[in-house]
């Protein structure tokens, strides 16, 4: 029975039409119920997130499911299914699992490595569940794909680096200090980007947190939201001395933080380093600082190109991930194929056995007198010749099941020794 | 048995340090555990080795350079793995291993040696074990300088590479330099008084010109420089680095010296 997906992504269909399909939850129930009863198919899946749309299932004639599936989702959601049929793709049974696999493993995905995509997966599954349409395919079809993106989030650094400038700010400061707890961070200026790193700091165990603003009042106010403490403006340089993170986001049109006051500050410091994300624009942070010992300084467009460096990254884990996917396909594919081919195997023997027996039973009926050896003889002959008959069938049929393609076979199989229609 | 035993403990460590480059790569975690195993293999035939060594001499394996070598190596590996354990600090032994190898080839072709019976004494075996001990922590501060300089590199050109996703934190980095030089100059300074003490005993004169005595004190001078400058002058960082680097280059030197030149210390 073979197992396909079909649906539209974020690939190929715009996000217009994409919301379009977007069905909400007992709609969905609903969506289900109808699709299990109609008997075209047997299992089935719905997967429906703002990136994708699409129906799992197990079904005898995969195209004609496809179809049903979407006319029913086209028409609860008023959509022409001739704008939405050219966008479709289908995939089928090694390239179905493969498919699953790989979108759970947010390889697919739009941003490569986001974690939502699972969580999304896993309650399409639990859905289907509750609704009772899912079975002895899809059950191991979505329990292994969820065990192949745990091992692909552990495994390979594809979701580890940071993609947004905030975040490889954080992950900068790691790579300077050994840990950010304890760490003293100040705030020079009060925009809304310098909070946002400033809390994903804090969440690492950056403390304490000092701000510095031009505007009292505003200094104050974001030093209370951060539970943090307020500088006045004129003692900044006093301030740079104690911390070891400084993030600024002033509107200045000139620095306000000037390599000659680093150099000072740096030399009570003894060797502790000093970090700035500078995300103001123009600077705030004289960029000859750079040319300080222990001084790291990163503006905007420097973020930006780690968050670059990121990503490239990333896109080489996910060449790890697919090769470890495609392993996890051949073992699934293995083990589905034996569960697969075991009715035609055993029909087979059944259909070499029962001839046998009835051709031993004549012969033997023939020669009343033939001695207990003879009889022996006969039965020996006769099995030997249905095992090594059927020693390359079944070795076909077991191979062609890890290949993916044992329906083919089965059918030749059923065909040739007339096993009647197959399972 | 002996020349056996340690060809299959440089094999050990020639597969470990061929994994451990490879997990710098890939980081899989099953590369680095088969690293870890490989020197493990290694070191325990490498343990055996030493053993026969001694049996056969009658006398600690430590009466020819090659042979002291040979022991720094197996000291070398023993932390490695130590480090790594306790630390986490996975990636070291693709810094630490390769120099492990280089040495380890130098002990594979070591004749068994020993000394002349007028210099068997107790303080001369003292002297070369903690010089030897003392190399191998300087092998580890030489790899933490290093990695420091690389990821230091990595942070200050705004570029990630690599070694920006596979080195710790710089602090981290430098802690470890900082570690292994003050483990290491004890043994060192300890080592080098010995020998000094050992030589006016035995030759009736302190310091002749023996060119891996004067090398060995030079190497000596630049670690006690750094760690001077570090404890007085709050030194660290890509100068001590910088010192590190130096001071080994110059224990290489020693070692090459006593290997290749004639001398006290040669064979």
């Amino acid at each position: 029975m073979p197992l396909f997906v079909a649906g539209l992504s974020h690939k190929n269909a715009p996000v217009a039409l994409r919301e379009l399909l977007a069905v909400e939850e007992d709609k969905l129930r609903e969506l289900l119920h109808d699709l299990q009863s109609s008997d075209v198919l047997r299992e089935v899946v719905v997967l429906s997130t703002c990136n994708r749309v699409e129906v799992y299932g197990v079904a005898e004639a995969p195209g004609e499911a496809r179809a049903l599936a979407f006319r029913s989702l086209c028409r609860h959601r008023g959509v022409d299914l001739a704008t939405v049929e050219p966008l479709l793709y289908t995939h089928v049974d090694a390239d179905a699992v493969r498919h699953a696999f790989r979108v759970s493993a947010s390889l697919d995905s739009m941003m490569i490595g986001e974690p939502q995509i699972l969580g999304q997966v896993k309650e399409a599954f639990a859905l289907a569940q509750a609704c009772e349409v899912v079975g002895p395919h899809l059950h191991p079809l979505f329990s292994q794909a969820f065990s192949v993106a745990k091992r692909v989030r552990t495994e390979t650094e594809i979701a580890r680096h940071a993609v947004s400038v905030s975040f490889a700010a954080v992950e900068l400061a790691k790579k300077i200090f050994d840990g950010l707890a304890g760490r003293a961070v100040l705030l020079v200026g009060a925009g809304k980007m310098s909070e946002l790193a400033a809390r994903h700091l804090v969440e690492q165990g950056a403390f304490p947190i000092y701000v510095a603003n031009r505007t009292w009042a505003r200094a104050q106010d974001l030093a209370r939201a951060l539970s943090g403490t307020a500088v006045p403006w004129d003692e900044l340089p006093t301030a740079l001395a104690a911390v070891d993170i400084v993030v600024t986001s002033t509107g200045a049109p000139d620095p306000v933080i000037t390599r000659a006051a680093v150099t000072r500050v740096m030399h009570g410091r003894r060797g502790r380093p000093l970090f700035f994300i500078d995300i103001a624009v123009p600077r705030d942070v004289e960029t000859g600082v750079d040319g300080l010992d222990d001084v790291y300084r990163y503006d905007i467009d420097d973020l930006k190109q780690v968050v670059d460096a990121n990503l490239r990254e990333r896109a080489r884990e996910a060449q790890r991930a697919e090769t470890l996917v495609e392993r996890e396909v051949g073992k699934f594919l293995a083990r589905q194929g034996d569960a697969e081919v075991i009715p035609t195997i055993v029909s087979l023997r059944e259909r070499l056995e029962e001839i046998r027996l009835g051709e031993v039973k004549k012969t033997l009926a023939r020669l009343p007198d033939a001695p207990p050896e003879t009889r022996a003889a006969i039965e020996a002959l006769s099995s030997a010749m249905v095992n090594k008959i059927l020693h390359a069938p079944i070795t076909k049929l077991r191979e062609s099941s890890r290949a993916g393609a044992s329906r083919t076979w089965q059918e030749i199989v059923h065909e040739l020794f007339g096993l009647g229609r197959r399972p | 048995m002996h020349a056996n035993l340690i060809n299959a403990a440089v094999i050990g460590y020639i597969g470990a340090t061929g994994l451990a480059l490879a997990y710098l790569v890939q980081r899989q975690d099953l590369v680095h555990r088969l690293s870890v195993l490989c020197a493990l293999a290694g070191w325990a035939a490498h343990t055996v080795a030493l053993i026969v060594r001694s049996l056969e001499l009658g006398a600690p394996p430590l009466g020819s350079l090659p042979d002291a070598i040979s022991v720094a190596v197996w000291v070398i590996v023993l932390l490695e793995v130590l480090i790594e354990q306790r630390t986490g600090l996975r990636v070291l032994g693709a810094f630490v291993l390769p120099i492990a190898v280089v040495l380890g080839l130098k002990a594979t072709s070591a004749r068994p040696g020993t000394l002349v019976p007028a210099l068997a004494s107790a303080w001369i075996w003292i002297h070369i074990a903690l010089a030897m001990v003392g190399i191998a922590a300087f092998v580890f501060n030489f790899a933490g300088a290093i990695m420091y300089l690389l990821q230091e590199r990595q942070l200050k050109t705004k570029r990630p590479g690599a070694f920006y996703y596979r080195l710790p934190s710089l602090q981290t980095l430098d802690r470890l330099t900082f570690r292994t030089l003050a483990l290491g100059f004890p043994f060192l300074t300890t080592g080098l008084v010995l020998g000094t003490l050992w030589a006016r005993a035995a030759w009736g004169s302190t310091f002749t010109f023996d060119p891996v005595a004067v090398l060995s004190f030079v190497a000596w001078l630049i670690y006690a420089g750094t760690l001077a400058g570090r404890a007085a002058a709050g030194w660290h960082g890509r100068r001590a680095a910088y010192f590190s680097i130096v001071g080994f280059v110059t224990l290489v030197l020693t070692l090459g010296a006593g290997l290749f030149l004639p001398g006290r210390h040669g064979s």
